[in-house]
């Protein structure tokens, strides 16, 4: 156990004198699920939105489909993606294997089906009173849409933080897309998988710690929105 | 007067199943309509379709003269409709009450507009405008909600159960509310209501619904049974205090609900010795309510746990000195119900 506690002392060293090389893991990992989650929101809002919305043949297939998707293992996208982005895969040409670009391809192939199916589940549970509510004072084909999902806001932005949570935390995509360069596409996730390899449980500890503070504060945040969302 | 509705052969149907079947019902253009019936008689469904919420299976709606080929936003927004637990948008007071009119793009005097519809329905605008959804008690929620609709001047506002499921007061300054637009604005008022007094205190008209059809255009008695079949022919409802009510069979053997017209019921102090009606059960008188512009009265009478209504005019009410609280017996004969 000795080892565990003297892995948290120097993980606070770590954490307070700012090491260059774990601050780095840090602002990479931000960065990168920053970026990835605002593309995964800007398309899995919309469509998420529009399947549970409105009714068209098909439907319960595309619910089913997506619905599987949730259990995605983070390696088969790696994998996937990898395919795709390789040298000789259909986009090797644009150069993204082993790039920041690559691993936000494959957070937004894994946060999609978790934003459109909570999204489609929020938008089918609500109720059949807001649409009425809406119709009868008046509201257009396009504001009802609007209106409906700004209803549902609560429940959508939990949708948004759960599939934040996902991004932030996967270690199969960044691994195998970003290939867990120093100073380049090293994560927090894969910082961790590499220092505990090494046997440096501290630094390990370190990037836990700051892992954990994220999904801390997202996890309230969802709380927060849920418990608005009920009132 | 000018009819404002004009229904033609409405029928609705959800599943094969027909809940709605109107052939002919005119509202008249600044008129109180008052709708009673039991739950599940078509009630809910006639007020959606009369705010174009809905479409029917089948038949025509006139709106001013107007056939109404397509519901579009322009004729749903001249009629507007209060649920009976009327839900607010997740924002503050104002934006609720604002909503329809940015939805109509009516931006001038929004602010003047959204406090004076406050102010009507007795909720001072300092206080709660900037108040969110949450912060709102049930009463406050469906004033709110009114208030929603009042500020769009709507050509015709449908209430169901505005005042159910809150308290008097609330209850009270809705009801204000509701007559003060009706006298300002000749908002046609089409209204739900298990309030017998609101009815027919306020109403010009008031239509009976069961099963899916207006059945009067007054209120009738509802007999739902059990009925226990008699060897003459005739079936016969126990009442809790050992009263009977017979009627004669319907034609069909098939024991339902059967109605009877309040025309068919007299009223008597004493009993009236012999005559051709088969009924006379004695009661208490509970409530007694004033046609709106009729010269009668609806007498409302606890028989057996059991509430029975009679029309008598004014005079015969005067002359019997009823009030309630007095013992009456009620007569009416086996042959005066209709079988539904």
């Amino acid at each position: 156990m000795g080892y565990l506690v003297e892995g948290f002392k120097t993980a606070f060293v770590i954490l307070f004198t700012g090491q260059e090389e774990t601050f780095s893991a840090i602002f990479t990992t931000l960065k990168v699920s920053t970026f990835s989650i605002t593309i995964t929101l800007a398309v899995g809002i919309p469509l998420g939105f529009l399947l549970g919305y409105y009714s068209f043949p098909g439907k319960r297939v595309c619910r089913t489909v997506v619905d599987t998707l949730l259990a995605l293992p983070t390696v088969v996208v790696g994998l996937l993606v990898y395919a795709f982005i390789s040298r000789v895969g259909p986009l090797g040409s644009f150069g993204l294997l082993f790039s920041l670009k690559g691993v936000a391809i494959g957070q937004f192939v894994l946060g999609l089906p978790i934003v459109v199916s909570l999204t489609a589940s929020a938008t089918e549970q609500m109720e059949n009173s807001v649409r009425l509510t809406l119709m009868t004072l008046g509201a257009s084909p396009g504001q009802l849409a609007a209106s409906s999902l700004w209803e549902g806001r609560y429940a959508v932005l939990a949708a948004a933080m759960t599939a934040y949570s996902r991004i932030i935390s996967e270690v199969g995509v960044s691994m195998m897309i970003g290939g867990n360069i120093k100073w380049r596409t090293r994560t927090i996730t894969t910082a961790i998988a590499l220092e505990t390899g090494k046997g440096q449980f501290a630094e390990g500890i370190a990037l836990g710690i700051v892992l954990l503070g994220i999904a801390f504060t997202v996890n309230a945040v969802v709380s927060l929105a849920r418990r608005r969302a009920s009132s | 007067m000018t009819a404002i509705y004009e229904l033609r052969n409405i029928i609705q149907r959800y599943s094969n199943r027909t809940v709605l079947d109107i052939p002919d019902l005119e509202i008249e253009k600044g008129a109180i309509v008052g709708i009673t019936g039991p739950n599940g008689s078509g009630k809910s469904t006639l007020l959606r379709i009369l705010a174009f919420l809905e479409r029917p299976a089948a038949g025509e709606i006139f709106f001013n003269g107007e056939h109404v080929r397509d519901i579009d936003d322009r004729l749903r927004r001249k009629a507007t409709l209060l649920l009976q637990e009327s839900r607010l948008l997740k924002r503050t007071v104002f934006d609720n009450v604002a909503y329809g009119l940015n939805a109509r793009g009516i931006r001038k005097d929004l602010t003047a507009k959204v406090h004076e519809a406050l102010r009507m329905v007795g909720l001072d605008p300092g206080e709660f405008a900037v108040r969110s959804w949450f912060q709102l008690s049930g009463g406050e929620s469906q004033r709110v909600a009114l208030a929603s609709r009042l500020v769009l001047e709507p050509e015709v506002l449908i209430l169901d159960e505005p005042t159910a499921s809150i308290d008097a007061l609330s209850g009270m300054i809705i009801t204000r509310a509701i007559l003060k637009a009706r006298e300002m604005l000749g908002t046609t008022i089409v209204i739900v209501s298990h309030d017998v007094d609101w009815a027919y205190g306020a109403s010009d008209e008031v239509l009976s619904m069961f099963s899916g059809r207006i059945r009067s255009k007054a209120i009738e008695n509802i007999l739902h049974g059990p009925w226990q079949k008699n060897h003459d022919g005739t079936v016969c409802m126990h009442l809790d205090d050992g009263q009977a009510i017979t009627a004669i069979a319907p034609p069909d053997g098939d024991l339902f609900t059967a109605l009877l017209d309040p025309e068919d019921i007299i009223l008597s102090m004493d009993n009236p010795g012999s005559t051709s009606a088969r009924n006379t059960v004695k009661g208490t008188v509970v409530r007694m309510n004033l046609e709106n512009g009729e010269r009668s009265v609806l007498v409302t009478v606890s028989v057996g746990g059991f509430n029975m209504t009679s029309r008598v005019t004014t005079g015969s009410l005067s002359r019997l000195g009823l009030v309630p609280g007095k013992q009456v017996l009620m007569v009416f004969k086996a042959t005066a119900f209709r079988w539904v």
